[in-house]
């Protein structure tokens, strides 16, 4: 039996055990992970995996489960345990009835053979990588992945939804060291795009000959340029905050927040953008067969839309944003518009403040008011009269997140479609500048 | 399941592997969530399948399958076997494995109260107890949202190694977090993140109080958001709790005491570490600056007797009166440091490979009682619990802001400071310590490593200690 074919009849099986709803999405993949560390691979390591999410539901009653494929075809004793499971349950708070679907059927492919073809035999990548991280710069070592995937995802709903969707990708992030110097960058697309890989490398050993030298800078209130791939992971953070369960349970700034309503400044614009095909993460359909589609998160700085489900969006009383999750909606890529300034041009501006290429390790003291702090990691540049002037140590940026959003005055016109460990919903995004951030470091 | 095991092993070994570790792994879980008392959904996960590493021509490959067939599990050894040989032409410097007390054993947790043993609106009606209990303490504020999430989970591993070890494990684990905001229209927000877990069953769940710890939680947060004050800037003596201890001892002790990370095998992810080798003996503090990590604590959520490589697990002293002691290792950074594995390789699941992971790290307890730390102090601040924290990718400058916390006037508790910084290098850390109590507790955490992401169970835990002329930050009002 095809998967297709055992995802509908798991969804008849389950109606006819008297499931209300049912739903289920059979994942089948395969990804190749070559992973770097002392210019050398440290490990390379190759997945296979069946796996099939099901969503039932009966008298409001919800329930979601992974298993293996052969659980699924038993699927009698499956909905048997999963109905006596259900019955002892109370009835979930946000239940909604699973939507009409936008997409019924269909087939849809987004596979770059050429990414099939590097999955079997990586090590022509594995070469380009290496060799370009030291191709300009003499660097001491560099670490890194390359990440190769196809998945194929099998959707049918009891609302008549059955779907297929294949599609491959993806992601490449490299970390370059010289000396007390160090750069990274990171890159994500459905295609095998061979200039981008290759750029990583290349970007991450000239930031890490760059920022050689370090020395001290004191904290205080400066102006920051934040890279794309900082920006992209504080947006990360925003974007998850602005899905409509984590406004429900209290784990986002947009809590008290409606639509329509001033976030950030005027110049911001973040889409998620479902649609946009080069980034890796684009679908046509979410888990409850919606038809996807690109949407404003924030726009000229308002609120425009809180990311639902079909259950989220009832609790708001509006309709699903196509960004299901059964039960937790998600961004799928986020695009944020670039602005009208060079790189150069937007450090010029700056009197004295800060370049920052990388972060890692945001955590907020609180979601609703958006407490927070990163550190900044690899390459950060001290700017003076509009002109970098010397590489600086690591520093904490210590804010909070509505004040950064709103003292966004510049941004890059050139966007990066940047994923890497750190940032996991693909994002494209501009250099950012924003004044007046307070930046920490130890005080012993 | 030993003997596909077993088949996967032969089969890589008759391509030319020079080591081979097939692990079966069984990983379930059953999850409730719930948002203001009420249930949201329930989930279940079943994680099934098989893994084989290889060590050939001195590169490593992991593969895994979750078709437990025969065919599957051997073409799963091939291909492991064929990208490590295909990439092995990029090795500079071959890797190597070294060697470890390797067990032929089964063990398991043993469980008082199982989980089905506890009827399931019970479970819930637990989250609704915690809702009200919350609500009920809290007077001129309010408890905005509380989201609660329950997880039962089991473990199940069978372990093999081409040279023999074979080790059989069960581990039941129980865990309970939640999440509550209190908010108040002028006095802004306060929030609360709190895990509860172990290795057992249901019985844990019972042992933690939880409508009490809730109940007695919100009352004081709610009196530090109304009444919180700023705290003092000048250098003062700062009593850090255990809670904030324990993760320091996690962040600033065992990380950087690992030896892939020193290693440098994780660069681009995690980080490196302020520790090189060749750093063993290195003074990182004074003689109160003890720090353990500790797999084979019973009910612990960070328990195992044997690592995923098969190696007898034990005890480690990270760092030992104020130097730098004892690395975690698995078998391939012991090749490096020509040592014997200490037990130290952990896979989240069968998907995942063993790499260097910590278990239980703990800052070993000192004499005094909390109320003898407090009693001499003319001015300081005692910092119970936090929410903000984080560490840079060397695992040297750290920074922990205080959620519940008091300031200390004459040796007496005068009130609450509201979001005191303590932003710190790991020497001064371990350098500042000059008491520590005798309460060792333990607290809950899922540890994120390695790529893919792994996420591991782990506790961290410590006494409270009191640090000397330490001067605190304030965080951004």
């Amino acid at each position: 039996m095809s998967a297709s074919e055992l995802a509908g009849k798991f969804v008849e099986k389950a109606l006819e055990k008297g499931f209300s709803d049912a739903a289920i999405s059979i994942d089948i993949v395969e990804r190749v992970m070559v992973k770097f560390a002392n210019t050398q691979p440290s490990v390379v390591q190759e997945w296979k995996t069946a796996v099939a999410n099901i969503y039932l539901s009966k008298g409001r009653r919800v329930f979601t489960g992974t298993f293996q494929l052969d659980k699924i075809g038993d699927a009698d004793k499956l909905l048997g345990e999963v109905g006596l499971l259900i019955d002892r349950l109370s009835e979930s708070e946000l239940y909604a009835p699973l939507p009409e679907p936008g997409v019924r059927s269909g087939f849809y492919s987004r596979v770059d053979d050429k990414i099939v073809e590097a999955m079997k035999d990586p090590s022509e990548l594995v070469e380009l990588v290496l060799e370009a991280s030291s191709r300009e710069h003499n660097i001491d070592f560099t670490a890194g992945k390359i990440d190769l995937w196809k998945r194929m995802r099998h959707l049918a709903t009891s609302t008549g939804a059955q779907l297929v969707e294949e599609s491959t990708g993806v992601e490449t992030y490299m970390r370059s060291f010289k000396e007390d110097g160090s750069g990274q960058w990171g890159f994500a697309s459905r295609i095998l795009d061979k200039r981008g890989i290759e750029e990583v490398a290349l970007k991450a050993s000239e930031l890490a000959y760059e920022s050689r030298g370090r020395s001290s800078v004191e904290p205080g209130v400066y102006d920051v340029i934040l890279s794309p791939l900082v920006f992209s992971q504080l947006m990360n953070v925003i974007a998850w905050m602005s899905t409509g369960l984590s406004v429900l349970t209290g784990m986002s700034i947009f809590i008290d927040k409606k639509i329509g309503d001033q976030v950030a400044s005027p110049l911001l614009s973040i889409y998620d953008a479902p649609r946009d095909d080069k980034l890796p993460f684009s679908t046509v359909f979410d888990d409850e067969a919606v038809a996807t589609f690109d949407k404003p998160i924030v726009e000229k700085g308002l609120l425009k839309n809180i990311l639902h489900n079909t259950k989220t969006a009832l609790k708001f009383n509006t309709k699903s944003t196509g960004n299901a999750g059964w039960v937790h909606p998600r961004p799928w890529n986020l695009v944020i518009e670039g602005g009208g300034f060079k790189l150069e041009e937007l450090i010029s501006e700056v009197k004295r403040g800060l370049l920052i290429t990388n972060n890692w390790y945001t955590r907020l003291q609180n979601y609703a008011e958006g407490v927070f702090s990163t550190i900044g990691r690899d390459a950060i540049f001290l700017i003076e009269s509009g002109r970098i002037v010397k590489p600086v140590e690591r520093l904490r940026i210590a804010d909070k997140l509505p004040r950064l959003l709103s003292n966004i005055e510049g941004l890059s016109r050139e966007t990066y479609d940047v994923m890497w460990w750190e940032v996991r919903v693909p994002t494209r995004s501009p250099y950012a500048l924003i004044r007046n951030i307070n930046i920490t470091k130890h005080f012993a | 399941m030993e003997d596909l095991l077993e088949k996967a092993i032969a089969e890589a070994s008759s391509k030319g592997a020079k080591y081979v570790e097939a692990r079966y792994h069984r990983n379930t879980y059953f999850t409730l969530r719930a948002r203001n008392g009420n249930l949201i959904d329930s989930a279940e996960e079943i994680a099934e399948g098989i893994s084989v590493r290889v060590l050939v021509d001195g590169a490593l490959g992991f593969a895994s399958t979750n078709r437990l067939d025969s065919e599957s599990v051997l073409e799963t050894a091939r291909r492991a076997v064929e990208t490590a040989r295909s990439l092995s032409r990029f090795m500079k410097k071959p890797l190597e494995l070294g060697p470890g007390r390797v067990g032929h054993v089964s063990y398991s947790v043993s469980v008082k109260k199982s989980f089905d043993s506890v009827p399931i609106d019970e479970k819930i009606s637990l989250f609704n107890e915690l809702w009200r209990r919350s609500r009920e303490a809290v007077k001129e504020a309010s408890v905005k949202v509380m989201f609660n999430e329950y997880e039962e989970s089991a473990e199940e591993k069978i372990i093999m190694t081409s040279e023999g070890a074979y080790v059989r494990s069960f581990i039941p684990r129980v865990y309970l977090g939640y999440n509550m905001v209190i908010a108040h229209p002028q006095k802004g927000v306060v929030q609360r993140w709190q895990e509860h877990g172990g290795s057992g069953g249901y019985e844990l769940v019972e042992s933690w109080r939880l409508p009490d710890v809730v109940s007695s939680e919100a009352g004081v947060l709610e009196r530090a958001l109304l009444e919180g004050k700023t705290p003092p800037s000048d250098p003062l003596d700062v009593i850090v709790g255990s809670e904030i201890v324990g993760l320091i001892a996690h962040e600033s002790a065992g990380h950087p005491s690992e030896a892939d990370r020193i290693l440098g095998r994780e660069a681009a992810q995690a980080g490196l570490s302020f520790i090189k080798k060749g750093m063993k003996g290195f003074r990182i503090g004074n003689e109160n600056a003890t720090v353990v990590d500790d797999p084979t604590i019973p009910g612990s959520y960070g328990f195992f007797l044997y690592d995923d490589e098969g190696v007898a697990a034990r005890p480690k002293y990270l760092y030992r009166e104020g130097v730098v002691y004892e690395h975690l290792h698995n078998r391939f950074t012991a090749a490096e440091y020509n040592t014997e594995s200490n037990g130290s390789a952990r896979a989240m699941n069968y998907a995942s490979e063993p790499i260097v992971r910590m278990s239980n790290t703990y800052v070993t307890p000192g004499d005094y009682s909390l109320e003898e730390l407090i009693e001499d102090v003319k001015l300081g601040v005692y910092i119970k619990s936090y929410m903000e924290w984080n560490i840079d990718d060397e695992r040297w400058s750290q920074r922990y802001v205080g959620l519940e916390a008091y300031l200390i006037e004459n040796g007496e508790i005068k009130g609450f400071v509201r979001n005191p910084v303590l932003e710190i290098t790991t020497k001064a850390f371990y350098s500042s310590i000059v008491a520590k109590s005798r309460d060792l507790r333990f607290y809950t955490g899922t540890c994120g490593k390695g790529e893919p992401s792994q996420g591991v169970p782990v506790w961290f835990g410590g006494p409270d200690v009191k640090l000397s002329k330490v001067k605190l930050g304030l965080a951004p009002g």
